[in-house]
């Protein structure tokens, strides 16, 4: 046997078996499969217009119980956004003859659950108890919703807990980014309003009785039953419970159509201190019942549908930017809409969006390989067994069917036709499917770190967590003057660091520091011989305020010549900069003579500053510092974590982590907490690469 | 044969609800141990290993590792690619995760159950062969901080709650429990690919590892197949103890947060409790229903309904292997602030503590036990998640047969005296969470 195992001890503990000439070194093969049906259901229709559909299964003494009607936002009247969650919130605290303590007491008593929802379309009141106690079930059910008196202080503990959810949302990112890209797609189509603290300000009590009235009733509804139950014992029960109820509720009103697709633009949404950009890109896509689902199934599955997915693959385990990547296509009556999302550090968010729409772009172009195709429908197919192991499972699915109008031999064609599906079926698709030249971007994260590149990528629209425009300019830190170096930090100090990456050392570097009562020199040289990479670093700093004098920067990379002479003074930056560009014929040279706003510092000067930076758990200091290769000033923004303990090197030291970004690269700094601080370690973000204080 | 299945499969039920979980246990010379349970009901098979590790086995500087390397796991092995467990599982229909928590690292699929033979190799392939490179390592360390980021740093209230109940333990006696499974930037940010091999030698071995099969299979063809791809993997040595000394009335202890995520102010007091296997665990679980559990518990009537303070208010808890905790919990409505919610949840706990429980309370979490004890079989994954919490945290696989009659068993006066020896002021760390200033 190979083994793959450096230590030699290892190599003793595992290799010592011999192998076993049976152990199969590649996937064993599948074992016969016996053909598998969707499994038989019951339906019966009530004199009053209720339909039912029983899944029996006596597997176990459990029965679940789930009504839908037709009620949800889409029978919601403009303005009063949040009525039909308000209806469920309700219809559970009070009847005629129960309080909302009677009620929970009785349910939870035996230890079954009732609620109540109401999402886009429907409206849904479910219960589940064990067998003995289906009475008592069904007749809360019953009670609630024939009998519910929506009591006026039951109405205002509602809306006050409702109007505190509404504020925490505001800092939740995927609630934040479900709600706007929900109203970017939708516009005022139901689907894309939600509730808001004027729309649950103004809702009445009257008008949540009427709502009740008006949208409960029989006809039309579907209830579902699974579990310990015969037909001929539902239907008796049904008759006894539900048999009361009556009415049909009135066709719905047309609603506001979703706005028209245009170009592809941003909305950006600004929640500061974000550490992840979260991100969903999509477009409106088909009605429920276009048979087009069957070959778009099939490309998002490939697309974004799970660990064994492209999106996965590529921005996760390639690029290592997220903990995960996906995309869906989310299925309504008239029109369903196609989406892909992840989160991801905000240093990375424009090269995550340009691989996103990089990959939903190729959907449209490049058929999909057979090996990915046959793997889509492995699982789509295959799980077929995963999906009917519970008898809620199977009424969840039939449920689904009939409350979409899908036709009645769906499920039964399901998967053959699933399985015809061509990669051409798919990309024709894909086509129709996945827009990304036309599509709504919705970004919730840290503006600060992304306005800027995001503009390259297509036009940005910035608003606040409320809603409210933001211009770019709103953005910058409320600037309060130069930063304030603390002076105990810095004091004459000679220190040298490993260049590692992986724990192996590739280089040296040292950072000499000498301050007097009129001088302040910062000497650094980096010497890094594997990739041919010398410099030496020469910092005069004002002694009093630490603002930086000259710098003169000498050195190699490249095979090309580093050389950086500059002086600031009265407000201005002069001088000359000649920097290394790799794979060019010659380095790159810039003539500096630029104004600066009062207090920007040479880019070279913060890591000698940075242990004198205001540092304290939570803080965020920004630093404008002038970078003479680029000839720009950068905002750099330092965010300070609680103290941890780091190891280097030179010892264990707590330390605090300071986080970086604004310049070329990001960093994170280690620098130590006890007085006078030093720096111990830094890093680059995104790669292995690490300087350690050694001594 | 088929006709004796259905046979089997229609009277199977009825009669496994009254007599419990059926299974077999098996073990291989190496120590692995196997627990097989058949259900036939639907042709699906769950293959589920744990391993006894967990964040508790990490070492100061290093916290994270077990978490970091259930993501190695994944990453491919002598004869399985990189991104190919997922492909393989998938396209065979399968439905697959893994979970780290304090005390175990588990792996599981589901299958169809002519698959059984692909989720058993694939456990084994990656047990005996798994590829730690140095890319790999790299990318999944991302992966890891970048979940790190999306289910704490960025998100309210998550680095207060996560960090706050490590809290309750003192790292330099019990660097085990006090201490984040997900582990600190730092950390993250120093391991070695040497220290995650160091980790898979010591940890990843049979003898230190559960496998449970749950569903439509042939137990002797299971035991066959787990033979022939287990079987001749050697023995690890075994890991050292992990040692946790801890007391429970150290004095009261408060921490504020300030989170420039939170929008509204919210309170954890968290109380130390005892291991799973202390006798006080049911009255404990039962107190956890009455105090915290839906809308009829105490916590949700006195602050949600009652005060109107909260908008909402609950309990949660953990009961481990080494010692756990019992926390109480609220989010503020707007216009209340921390305060009003830190003396509102003390007096419901001296409620009890002073006054006991009513009968109905009890019945009703007594029920709520029984009733949770069938709805937790619904599954084959339910299923064998359940055999291995009793092969890890019990000392028998039988206790499976008893313990709800222990946790049925436990009286109104059993509830109040846990209350009055753990949720005190003294045994509590009180975490107080409020939007950070200027928001």
């Amino acid at each position: 046997m190979n083994c793959l195992l450096p230590s030699l001890a290892a190599l003793v503990v595992l290799c010592a078996a011999p192998a076993g000439a049976q152990y199969p070194t590649s996937p064993p093969p599948p074992g016969p499969l016996r053909p598998l049906q969707f499994p038989p259901f019951r339906e019966a229709r009530f004199a009053n217009g209720l339909e039912m559909v029983l899944v029996e299964n006596h597997e176990l003494p459990i029965v679940s119980v789930a009504l839908a009607m037709p009620a949800g936002a889409r029978h919601e009247p403009a303005g009063r956004e949040g009525l039909a969650g308000l209806v469920a919130e309700l219809l559970t605290k009070g009847t005629r003859t129960r309080t909302a303590d009677q009620i929970a007491a009785e349910i939870e008593g035996v230890g079954g659950s009732l609620s109540a929802g109401a999402g886009d379309d429907f409206f849904s009141l479910s219960v589940t108890v064990l067998t003995d106690h289906l009475d008592l079930g069904l007749g809360l059910m019953s009670d609630v919703l024939l009998n519910a008196t929506f009591p006026e202080d039951e109405v205002e503990l509602a809306r006050k807990r409702v109007l505190s959810t509404l504020q925490l949302e505001k800092s939740d990112p995927n609630a934040l980014a479900g709600k706007f890209f929900a109203q970017a797609l939708y516009g005022d189509h139901p689907y894309g309003r939600s509730a808001s603290d004027s729309s649950i300000r103004a809702l009445t009590r009257a008008e949540i009785q009427q709502f009740a009235a008006t949208w409960l009733k029989p006809r039309g509804a579907l209830l579902v039953i699974a579990g310990d139950l015969s037909l001929s014992d539902a239907r008796r029960h049904i008759e006894r419970y539900l048999g009361g109820w009556t009415g049909a509720s009135p066709v719905a009103g047309a609603v506001a159509s979703p706005p028209a697709a245009g170009a592809t633009r941003i909305l950006l949404v600004h929640r500061p201190g974000s550490a992840q950009s979260n991100i969903v890109v999509g477009n409106l896509a088909l009605a429920a019942g276009d048979p087009l689902h069957y070959p778009a199934t099939v490309g998002n599955k490939i697309l974004g549908g799970g660990a064994d997915s492209r999106l996965f693959a590529i921005l996760r385990e390639q690029k290592s930017w997220t903990y995960g990547a996906s995309s869906g296509l989310s299925r309504r009556r008239d029109t369903g809409h196609f989406s892909a999302g992840t989160e991801v550090r905000t240093a990375v968010t424009d090269s995550a969006l340009t691989e996103l729409l990089v990959q939903l772009r190729r959907m449209r172009t490049e058929p999909v390989a057979d090996s990915e195709l046959v793997a889509a429908k492995g699982y789509l197919v295959g799980s077929f067994p995963l999906s009917i192991e519970t008898p809620q499972q199977v009424a969840g699915q039939v449920s689904t069917v009939k409350l979409l109008g899908l036709p009645d031999d769906y499920l039964r064609t399901y998967r053959n036709r699933l399985a015809a599906v061509t990669a051409a079926d798919v990309m024709a698709a894909a086509r129709r499917v996945i827009r990304p030249d036309s599509a709504v971007i919705v970004l919730v994260g840290d503006g600060l770190g992304v306005y800027d590149k995001l503009t390259q990528i297509a036009p940005v629209r910035m608003v606040d967590t409320d809603g409210k425009p933001l211009a770019p300019e709103d953005l910058a830190p409320k600037a309060t003057g130069p930063v304030a170096f603390d002076r105990a930090q810095l004091v004459s100090r000679r220190d040298s660091f490993q260049v590692s990456v992986q724990g192996n050392v590739f280089g040296h570097m040292t950072a000499d520091l000498a301050v007097s009562a009129d001088s302040a020199v910062y000497t650094e040289e980096t010497v890094i011989a594997a990739a041919g990479f010398r410099q030496r670093t020469v910092v005069r700093l004002d002694p009093g305020t630490f603002a930086t004098r000259t710098v003169d920067q000498t050195g190699s990379g490249a095979g090309q010549a580093l050389e950086i002479h500059l002086v600031y003074r009265n407000g201005r930056v002069n001088g000359r900069a000649q920097t290394p560009v790799p794979g060019a014929a010659g380095p790159k040279v810039t003539d500096v003579d630029t104004a600066l706003a009062q207090g920007t510092i040479d880019i070279n000067a913060f890591q000698p500053l940075v242990a004198a930076l205001p540092l304290a758990e939570g803080a965020s200091i920004a630093v404008a510092a002038f970078e003479a290769s680029e000839n720009v000033t950068r905002t750099l923004t330092a965010k300070v974590s609680a103290p941890q303990d780091v190891t280097v090197p030179a010892g264990t030291f707590s330390a605090f982590r300071v986080e970086t970004a604004g310049g070329a690269q990001p960093f994170v700094f280690y620098v130590g907490r006890d007085t006078p601080r030093r720096l111990l370690k830094i890093e680059i973000v995104g790669q292995p690469l690490a300087f350690e204080l050694v001594k | 044969m088929r006709s004796l299945a259905v046979v089997s499969a229609l009277l199977s039920g009825p009669i496994a609800a009254q007599t419990g979980v059926q299974y077999q246990v098996d073990s291989l010379p190496n120590g692995l141990r196997v627990i097989l349970s058949e259900d036939h009901s639907t042709p699906v098979v769950s293959v589920d290993v744990w391993y006894h590790v967990g964040s508790r086995n990490e070492q100061a500087g290093r916290s994270g590792f077990a978490h970091l390397f259930e993501h190695m796991m994944f990453q491919g092995s002598r004869h399985v690619g990189k991104g190919q467990h997922f492909q393989l599982v998938e396209r065979a229909g399968g439905d697959l995760n893994g979970t780290t928590n304090e005390d175990h690292t588990a792996y599981y699929q589901e299958l169809p159950a002519n698959r059984l033979n692909l989720g058993l190799w694939l456990e084994a392939d990656r047990l005996r062969s798994l590829a730690i490179t140095v890319e790999n390592f790299e990318n999944q360390r991302q992966a890891v901080k970048e979940e790190r980021r999306l289910r704490v740093d960025n998100q309210p209230y998550a680095p207060a709650l996560t960090e706050g109940i490590t809290l309750l333990y003192d790292s330099t006696t019990c660097f085990g429990y006090a201490h984040s499974v997900i582990g600190s930037m730092a950390d993250l940010d120093s391991a070695k690919v040497s220290d995650v091999q160091a980790f898979f030698d010591l940890y990843y071995a049979p003898n230190n590892a559960t496998l449970a099969v749950v569903g439509d299979f042939d137990p002797a063809e299971a035991k066959q197949l787990i033979r022939q791809y287990f079987g001749d993997l050697p023995r690890g040595r075994e890991p050292a103890p992990v040692s946790c000394g801890y007391d429970f009335a150290v004095g009261a202890r408060r921490r504020v947060w300030e989170d420039e995520h939170a929008n509204l102010p919210a309170v954890i007091i968290a109380y130390r409790t005892p291991a799973h296997e202390d006798p006080d665990t049911p009255a404990l679980a039962l107190l956890g229903t009455i105090l915290g559990g839906g809308e009829s518990s105490r916590l949700n009537r006195g602050l949600v309904r009652q005060a109107r303070t909260a908008l909402a208010a609950g309990s949660q808890s953990a009961s481990r292997l080494g010692p756990g905790f019992f926390a109480v919990f609220a989010v503020a409505n707007q216009g209340t602030g921390p305060d009003t919610l830190e003396r509102q949840l003390s007096a419901e706990v001296k409620g009890i503590i002073e006054e006991g429980v009513s009968a109905e309370e009890l019945s009703k979490a007594r029920n709520d036990f029984r009733a949770a004890n069938i709805f937790g079989r619904q599954t084959t994954m339910q299923v064998a998640e359940r055999l291995q919490h009793y092969a890890h945290l019990h000392d028998s696989l039988e206790d499976m047969r008893t313990d709800l009659d222990r946790y049925l068993a436990v009286t109104a006066e059993g509830i109040r005296r846990v209350a009055g020896k753990y949720l005190v002021p003294d045994n509590s760390f009180t975490i107080v969470v409020v939007p950070k200033e200027g928001r």
